[in-house]
């Protein structure tokens, strides 16, 4: 009758070493630098595989490539489970859809000069919520460098992106440019994929946005609050290793608060210089945050700005900036938490 | 100081994702801030068309009865009206709709649980069970690559026949064993042909279109032909016979409609269409290329490596044959349904497909609708409600000069494609079904010729990829776009709709038993 309600049928010995191996594991990919890129096959959501190389520029940096298929369900194909011609596929040798896109972000990937092909391989299986299942392809370089494709099955897409999250964790998220992104009132009856992993995705998120190749530099925005600096100096932390140059950046809503804005660039500046990071240019500007930000942002490859932290109800009563820069932005936002 | 600077440690964070709630694991964590985010307002938002369609049903079942409806009949029309918004708007899984249906009927009508229970199986019932077992047994024997073999063999190599030779030999195969069967057996094949053309998919984006059209309209303009072609047929003939067959009247024997009737009716409409298909996907789509013959070498090399038929394969195939002899020779006497389950009996009795596979092939949910909504259908004539929306629809068609003869039929007509587009085909004609019959005799036309046109116009849903049961399996695939189908789509509709028309105005009569 006690063991009915145990999770598990392991004595608490063997559970306790189960524990541990988890926590080992999760150390280790802690002490690394993991990026979630996730693809649905779109030229924009390959920009995200091309962020996710340049921002992984040390073996240290682990890139694992997702794509999300949703489950096979079968009532709309007149009683025949899809899952039998998706069968019928597998055993005549074809490829689940998503293997072809994964394919392609190797190529990608080797373009950008991860030759992640010539690495020893590594397979992975789980069932999942269809028969073909989850599955990923590890790729291993002699350094220690991990670059993963996963074929993940889920009911939702959005919902099977962040239960990869806990399979991780992951240090950065990046998300191709969406097709649409709904307003904060909209977005409380139902969101786009990538607006809704953006809202909430545990760790930061980045939307990759084409174009950006072309441009340079983190312009990292601040409004002096303590969160803001930590993203700052996160973010800097970065750019220092991608060697991008960095401009500080912020908004004041009138002309009284030019002060408090040159004072949060500065204070900004100063302690990049007390971790050795050198600003190469800081920046003020006077109007609305959001669209101060967007307009003089968009020439950068990356503006950076900081998650406030809101759930949905929260954003509809006192708005994101972070959110309406991500929305109208023309080149990549990394919305740091 | 900047040597030093790790970015693991001192770049971005990786949040411990279970870091409070160690109890509620990996994907627990996850789903319960997904579930957060959807809580109040946002999930009413998403069930909302459930909670519509409760209320609407709940506001028609007390309004006052019209005139000429009893209130039976009434709460039959909600109960219809609330699984047809269940139906078209999906907020929750399909197979909970004939659930409803049934609790409805027990609760709401008082009607006899045991009645209610019996009236879920009947022939037509058996024969969607029995074919798709059948299905799944056909299917799991491996033969696409022959077929393909078979049909390059007499096309070339020309894409042009070869859309042409796979939409025939599709047809002709759906015409007896059903759509969904063929388009999940030749998928393979459509898709070998495609990536051993190109192995970008982008390049032979058209290619692959056309090819995999070519499957799944094969299968879905022979879906009519026969009566085991699909469940929509099986269903039109039972309520045919349930509603005027009478054993004491020869007048009535007409609607005792045998398989070689039903192909006598239908199956020009399928002769007629299908050299039109494939004009229609190469106007539609342009393909790239229209040389396979780098498909079809490697094709061959394929086939050439996987030796000779194998005896089961021999065995496969005769059954196959004797399941279609059986149809159309004994459905008469034994039932289509008896047939469809007696072959796939045999085919589990020799051994060439293991009962696990057909549990887990089919989707038993659908033999469930189907049962609850021909029990619904019957319960709307036995009620008095299919003859009053009849009566009150023909008071509406006949304001536009519609109640009769042609305009009759292509308002019939016209309502059932409607329909069909925004549910399956046999559910379309399920709920229709007892409402255009009861039309037909009010309005004084044939019941036989008003029948076909409901069974035939619900197979002409060809907009969305979950109009048709072919188009979901290729959709499947991964080549395909949505928006395809609606381009190529609305023409195919079109055309089935004028030809239909033309068939029931000049050969039907013709033929009128």
């Amino acid at each position: 009758m006690f063991n009915f309600f145990r999770r598990t049928q392991l004595s608490d010995r063997q559970e306790r070493a189960v524990e541990r191996t988890l926590q080992q594991i999760r150390a280790q990919r802690r002490a690394r630098f993991r990026i979630l890129a996730c693809i649905d096959g779109t030229d924009e959501s390959y920009e995200a595989v091309r962020m996710a190389a340049r921002l992984a520029p040390t073996d240290d940096c682990d890139i694992i490539v997702l794509y999300v298929r949703p489950t096979d369900q079968g009532l709309w194909s007149g009683g025949l489970q899809v899952k039998l011609a998706r069968q019928n596929m597998l055993e005549a040798g074809f490829d689940l859809p998503g293997i072809r896109d994964l394919k392609r972000a190797l190529d990608v990937l080797k373009e950008e000069g991860i030759d992640a092909e010539s690495w020893p391989t590594e397979i992975g299986h789980q069932d999942a919520w269809d028969a073909a299942g989850d599955n990923k392809v590890e790729y291993k370089s002699p350094k220690g460098r991990n670059v993963v494709l996963k074929l993940k099955t889920s009911p939702d897409i959005a919902s099977g992106i962040l239960d990869q999250y806990e399979l991780g964790p992951y240090n950065l998220m990046i998300l191709g440019e969406p097709s649409r992104w709904r307003g904060n009132f909209k977005a409380v009856f139902g969101s786009g994929i990538v607006q809704q992993v953006t809202m909430l995705s545990p760790c930061s998120a980045l939307v990759a946005r084409e174009g950006s190749a072309k441009k340079r530099g983190f312009f990292i925005c601040t409004d002096g609050t303590s969160r803001s600096m930590q993203a700052v100096r996160r973010s800097a932390v970065l750019a220092q290793a991608v060697g991008e140059p960095i401009t500080l950046f912020s908004v004041a809503t009138s002309e009284a608060g030019r002060g408090a804005a040159e004072e949060n660039v500065e204070n900004a500046r100063a302690l990049l210089k007390a971790i050795g990071i050198k600003a190469a240019e800081i920046r003020v500007s006077i109007g609305k945050p959001a669209s101060e930000i967007i307009a003089a942002g968009s020439d950068y490859r990356i503006i950076v700005v900081t998650d406030e932290g809101r759930s949905t109800w929260q954003r509809l009563l006192r708005g994101s900036v972070a959110y309406d820069v991500v929305r109208g932005a023309r080149t990549c936002v990394l919305d740091v938490r | 100081m900047a040597q030093k600077i790790s970015l693991a440690r001192d770049s971005l964070q990786a949040h411990e994702p279970a870091h409070r709630l160690s109890r509620i694991r990996r994907q627990g964590y996850q789903r319960w801030r997904l579930l957060r985010s959807y809580f109040s307002l946002a999930w009413l938002y998403e069930k909302r068309w459930f909670f519509i369609a409760m209320l609407a049903g709940f506001a028609f079942m007390n309004m006052p009865t019209p005139p000429g409806l009893s209130h039976e009949g009434q709460i039959v029309l909600a109960m219809s009206l609330v699984a047809t918004i269940l139906f078209v708007t999906e907020p929750v899984p399909l197979p909970t709709v004939p659930l409803l249906i049934i609790v409805g009927q027990v609760v709401l009508l008082k009607l006899d649980p045991n009645k209610v229970a019996q009236s879920l199986m009947s022939d037509s019932v058996l024969f969607i069970l029995g074919s798709l077992m059948l299905a799944v047994a056909i299917v799991k024997q491996r033969l696409d690559k022959r077929i393909a073999w078979l049909i390059v063999r007499l096309t070339g190599t020309n894409l042009f026949w070869i859309s042409f030779g796979i939409t025939t030999v599709c047809g002709i195969l759906a015409a007896f064993v059903g759509e969904h069967t063929v388009a999940a057996m030749m998928l393979p094949v459509g898709v070998t042909l495609i990536s051993l053309t190109s192995n970008d998919p982008k390049k032979v984006r058209n290619v692959a279109a056309v090819l995999l059209f070519s499957i799944s309209y094969g299968c879905s303009i022979a879906g009519i032909a026969t009566p085991s072609g699909g469940a929509r047929n099986a269903i039109i003939i039972n309520y045919w016979q349930q509603f005027y067959y009478n054993p004491a009247d020869p007048a009535t024997w007409r609607f005792l409609v045998d398989y070689i009737d039903w192909m006598w009716y239908a199956f020009p409409m399928f002769l007629l269409r299908l050299p039109l298909v494939t004009f229609l996907l190469f106007l539609t789509f342009k393909p790239e290329t229209t040389d396979l013959s780098r498909a079809v070498a490697r094709l061959r090399t394929q086939i050439e490596r996987d030796g000779p038929l194998k005896p089961s394969d021999y065995q496969a195939i005769f059954l196959f044959f004797i399941v279609i002899l059986g149809w159309v020779f004994w459905s008469g006497t034994l039932g289509l349904g008896t047939v469809a389950i007696a072959g796939a009996t045999v085919f589990l009795v020799a051994g060439l497909v293991r009962w696990e596979d057909i549990n887990s092939g089919v989707n038993w949910g659908v033999v469930l609708l189907y049962a609850a909504a021909v029990s619904l259908g019957v319960e709307m004539k036995a009620t008095g409600a299919a003859e009053w929306l009849a009566n009150s629809m023909l008071a509406m068609l006949s304001q536009f000069g519609a109640a009769q003869g042609l305009g009759l039929w292509a308002s019939m007509s016209v309502l059932t494609i409607a329909v069909s587009n925004t549910m399956t085909a046999g559910a379309a004609v399920a709920v229709l079904g007892p409402v255009v019959l009861n039309t037909a005799t009010v309005a004084g036309d044939d019941p036989l010729t008003l029948g076909f046109i409901t069974a035939i116009s619900s197979a002409f849903g060809y907009l969305t990829a979950a109009a048709q049961p072919a188009f979901t399996i290729i959709y499947a695939s991964g080549y395909l776009k949505a928006n395809d189908f609606l381009r190529i789509g609305w023409k195919m509709m079109l055309l089935s709709f004028i030809l239909l028309l033309m068939l029931a105005t000049f050969y039907w009569p013709l033929i009128a038993r």
